[in-house]
């Protein structure tokens, strides 16, 4: 299993902690340097963390947790009306951001009301392009469990936030975390950053959950590495959205068109099989923005060959 | 700002009155606030809030929220009540030019070549604008998905009644209900 880390500190000696990621397998997932200062996140294999510790404390760094790194989060609150944000809405992604993830924040179009509450197809499909979601609903505790028709079929780890406590909605999502409800002020006294550290290791812990499940079949190739293999392709190169590749647990969202670079990415090459091949290449849903890589397990792979294999006698 | 909270769920009473303060505080109307009653039926669902203000709304000019008098063809002006003042020195720019409005302080301005009386009597504020502004006030507090909505306006207590879908026998006259205690204790 491969753990995130980040090491902070100096460039001096910076070169051979790059080389011994590679000796041992891992990837770097993102890399900062501010003129001699160095900041560079990793996916190392458990057993060669402490080696890797080792190296940063003596060339002078430090090595600092990031438990949601190469995860991309969804927060989703019932509308983006000023009555939902930017509190506490914007507080809980910028938290998650604190804990290494990349965040999005979505409203529904129609997510407010107790009998009106509803989500469509395409919403719903939309969150399921994220790792995990984040649902923010309101105050009253009735309202909250009429909608729980928002999240119980959405098909990835789901945290529902809330202001009261909740009993019987623990079949309908992964975690819940009450206390925080609507609010119009920012989350900045003791007891709510304590909330929204709360927050963050309840998607730490349902996020811990998938990471083993994905370990039980392991993918083909470490999202990290088809990351460094798209970073020389030039319209990722030359994109200027911000994190032109963001990394998913079990695959990366590139942002380039879909039409015109689908086909180009799926001949490129790992491990001498073609990309298309080991992974499910989709357009994102949000529209033509996106293209989304999901990465085959092994046993997808071991499947696809032979009954390519039986195809040919 | 008195604030009464009347709901059925328990954490819902606390955020609402700690939400309704917050939300009137940023938008600058809990100063003209003297009193809240909120009443909070999740269940049904059926939302009541109803405030009394300090003063009735009513057109508010120059004079006032500040001191006017004449200084030969000139008029000097002090500030008595500085939530006005962006107010008074717009009104004066459009009436007498800002060339003509020179404003020494915060608090003391001197208009050329105009009349005391003229100034005192300028209208700087409206009361249905004013107005407006609670019932938004009040809106914005209130759950995003009650949209069905009616207001009760009598003096200085604005009452707003609101519901999910349609208003059932019996959810007015439950409004009106505060809205009169309101009122009585005017």
């Amino acid at each position: 299993m491969f753990k995130v880390m980040m090491y902070d500190g100096g460039v001096y000696r910076s070169g051979e902690l790059y080389e011994l990621i590679d000796d041992v397998g891992g990837v770097v997932l993102q890399k900062n340097r501010s003129a001699q200062m160095l900041s560079v996140i990793m996916s190392i294999p458990e057993e060669d963390v402490k080696t890797v510790e080792a190296l940063c404390i003596d060339i002078g760094g430090v090595v600092k947790p990031v438990p949601l790194a190469g995860t991309e989060i969804a927060v989703v609150g019932p509308t983006l009306g000023r009555h939902h944000m930017p509190h506490p809405i914007c507080d809980i992604a910028e938290e998650l951001r604190r804990y290494g993830a990349i965040t999005v924040v979505m409203g529904l179009a129609r997510g407010r009301g107790k009998a009106t509450a509803q989500i469509n197809l395409e919403e719903r499909m939309i969150i399921e392009e994220y790792d995990a979601a984040v649902f923010s609903l309101g105050n009253f505790k009735e309202c909250i469990e009429a909608k729980k028709d928002l999240f119980k079929d959405v098909r990835v780890p789901v945290v529902l936030v809330s202001g009261p406590q909740l009993e019987g909605l623990e079949g309908y999502c992964d975690a819940i975390v009450s206390g925080v409800g609507r609010k119009s002020a920012r989350m900045r006294t003791a007891p709510e950053r304590a909330k929204l550290d709360e927050i963050a290791d309840r998607v730490e812990d349902v996020l811990e959950h998938k990471k083993e499940l994905i370990e039980e079949d392991p993918l083909f190739v470490h999202p990290g590495e088809i990351k460094s293999i798209l970073e020389n392709y030039e319209p990722v190169d030359m994109c200027l959205r911000p994190s032109p590749l963001v990394l998913h647990l079990d695959g990366i969202r590139v942002k380039i068109p879909y039409e015109e670079h689908a086909e180009i990415i799926g001949n490129m090459e790992v491990y001498g099989r073609k990309l298309k091949d080991v992974c499910t290449i989709t357009p994102s849903k949000i529209n033509d923005s996106s293209i989304l890589i999901r990465i085959k397990t092994v046993s997808e792979i071991a499947y696809d060959d032979a009954k390519k294999a039986a195809e040919k006698k | 700002m008195d604030i009464d909270v009347e709901c059925t769920d328990g954490f819902g009473s606390e955020s609402y009155a700690k939400l309704f303060e917050d939300i009137m505080s940023d938008i600058g109307k809990a100063a003209h606030i003297e009193k809240a009653r909120i009443k909070l039926d999740p269940h049904t669902p059926l939302f009541v809030f109803s405030v009394k203000l300090k003063a009735e709304p009513a057109n508010k000019t120059i004079g006032d929220v500040a001191n006017v008098r004449s200084e030969g063809p000139d008029s000097h002006i002090t500030i008595t009540d500085e939530r006005y003042a962006p107010d008074i020195l717009n009104q004066l720019w459009k009436a007498y030019g800002r060339a003509s409005v020179d404003q020494q302080t915060r608090f003391d301005m001197n208009v050329r070549n105009a009349s005391a009386a003229d100034i005192t009597k300028m209208v700087i504020s409206s009361g249905e604008e004013y107005l407006k502004e609670i019932v938004g006030s009040l809106w914005r507090t209130m759950p995003e998905g009650i949209k069905n909505r009616h207001t009760f306006i009598d003096g200085p207590v604005v009452t707003v009644v609101a519901t999910e879908e349609m208003f059932q026998p019996g959810m007015l006259e439950e409004g009106q209900k505060i809205h009169k205690a309101m009122c009585g204790d005017a």
